[in-house]
């Protein structure tokens, strides 16, 4: 394995610092689960490692001002243990638990799944249709992006080389609790998706008031289907309408074809995807 | 930025860890780039934890860290600093292999061996975290264990097996 150099800043304003000094030299560090074997095949070759898993300010889940906060070195273990993300935003949970295996997830963390920037990332698709808002600092400025603008294409996002991600959120709202993840793979362990569906949805008597659906494996990048969820808007759910979203949901996918599945295969199983999800959050 | 080599201010300056590893205090210096397994086994001589796949797929090399399981080939030997480290070796109580072993031994749920550390010291977590798993949780909580014996079948049931020993215990 390539040679690096290794530090273990204490603060996220140490951490900063050191990024602004290495700029494209350094590499943070959290769970490792997907750097190491990037270094170890030279994708990536950083000349210094900014270890971050003792910043005490980047880790857990809590709760304020109506918003629900998760430090990006929460595990993914710890979004499957959270009570209150099973009971009150289910889509998190699902996800999580989906990932991987349960020794991995020990380590993986949920920034890291984040900033990888893989077009199949599993929190990313959730959070995607929660609306979350990432919050990034560098020595030069904090900022706030929505996460359907953090990825700029496969392994890339709008992160500049001296920035990190300190927060990633969400609201408390009654769309966010309603919500179904739905992932198909070639097998339940270790699979990366094939394709993979979040919906969250806001119904009064039958009629979509509010719908956010986002999908990964679909695109070069976890994507919200914007058109179609323009389409649902205001209209009220039956059998014919869902036939026409799932048409349109095959138009709006991007995929490729690759070992996993064809372009084709995964164009048709996107709308059956949104109908399962659906299914579960409504049956109809 | 790939491509690379490393030029002169990359030299790797060696990191002090001290840790605990199966009860015991140790106090190494380590590259930045050594993996913890790669220490386990060839500074420590703990060879029951395996090296497989290398990439996180088949968890051989799963060792506890603080008590909870993780790849020890995706773990940096740095990051372990003041941290406890439980492998396979640290099981058994002396001559009194851990209840875990004893029924995988019972269930011959051991061929080759070669996955048997990882799936033993996974199994003691599950176990921990669920006393009494359904067949489905211990196929789901091992999924990122593989056998290529293909030896599952008598693996969840020695897991089954010693889960029920615990509770009549």
């Amino acid at each position: 394995m390539n040679q690096f150099r290794y530090v273990c800043p204490k603060t996220i304003e140490e951490a900063l610092e050191i990024l602004k000094e290495e700029r494209a030299n350094a590499c943070i560090a959290a769970g490792c689960s997907n750097l190491l074997p990037k270094i170890r095949d030279k994708n990536l070759s950083p000349k210094l490692l900014i270890d971050i898993t003792n910043i005490g300010e980047l880790k857990g889940i809590s709760q304020k001002k109506g918003k629900i906060c998760l430090g990006p070195l929460t595990t993914i273990a710890e979004l499957v243990n959270s009570e209150l993300l099973f009971k009150e935003y289910p889509i998190l949970h699902q996800a999580a638990e989906q990932f991987a295996d349960p020794v991995v997830r020990n380590n993986a963390t949920i920034g890291g799944n984040l900033v990888t920037a893989s077009p199949a990332a599993d929190m990313a698709v959730p959070l995607l249709t929660l609306g979350a808002l990432i919050k990034i600092e560098g020595v030069r400025q904090k900022r706030e992006v929505k996460l359907k603008e953090f990825f700029l294409g496969p392994g890339k996002t709008i992160l500049q080389d001296d920035e990190m991600i300190v927060g990633i959120e969400f609201e408390q709202s009654d769309i966010n609790k309603n919500g179904y993840f739905v992932k198909l793979g070639q097998r339940k362990a270790m699979a990366i998706a094939i394709a993979s569906l979040a919906l969250n949805l806001k119904v009064k008597q039958n009629k979509i008031i509010q719908i956010r659906i986002a999908m990964g494996s679909v695109a070069p990048m976890p994507i919200r289907l914007t058109g179609v969820e323009e389409f649902l808007k205001n209209k009220e759910i039956k059998n014919g309408l869902i036939e026409e979203a799932i048409n349109k949901i095959s138009e709006e996918v991007n995929p490729i074809s690759d070992i996993r599945a064809s372009e084709e295969y995964r164009r048709y199983i996107s709308g059956i995807l949104f109908k399962r999800a659906l299914k579960k959050i409504i049956p109809y | 930025m790939p491509g690379k080599e490393p030029g002169v201010n990359c030299r790797m300056k060696k990191v002090e860890i001290e840790f605990t590893i199966n009860g015991k205090k140790r106090s190494l210096s380590v590259k930045p780039n050594d993996l913890l397994i790669n220490i386990i086994r060839n500074d420590l001589f703990l060879t029951g934890s395996k090296y497989g796949c290398g990439i996180g797929e088949c968890g051989a090399c799963t060792v506890l860290l603080n008590g909870e399981p993780v790849l020890s080939c995706l773990t940096l030997a740095a990051t372990v600093d003041g941290k406890e480290i439980t492998t396979i070796e640290g099981l058994a109580k002396g001559n009194e292999l851990h209840p875990m072993q004893i029924a995988f031994l019972k269930n011959a749920a051991v061929q080759c061996g070669f996955c048997t550390p990882g799936m033993i010291l996974t199994a003691t977590a599950l176990l921990k975290e669920n006393s009494n798993p359904t067949e489905d949780e211990i196929r789901d909580y091992m999924r990122g264990n593989i056998c290529r014996c293909t030896g599952y079948i008598q693996i969840v049931k020695a897991i089954e097996e010693c889960a029920s020993g615990r509770k009549t215990s």
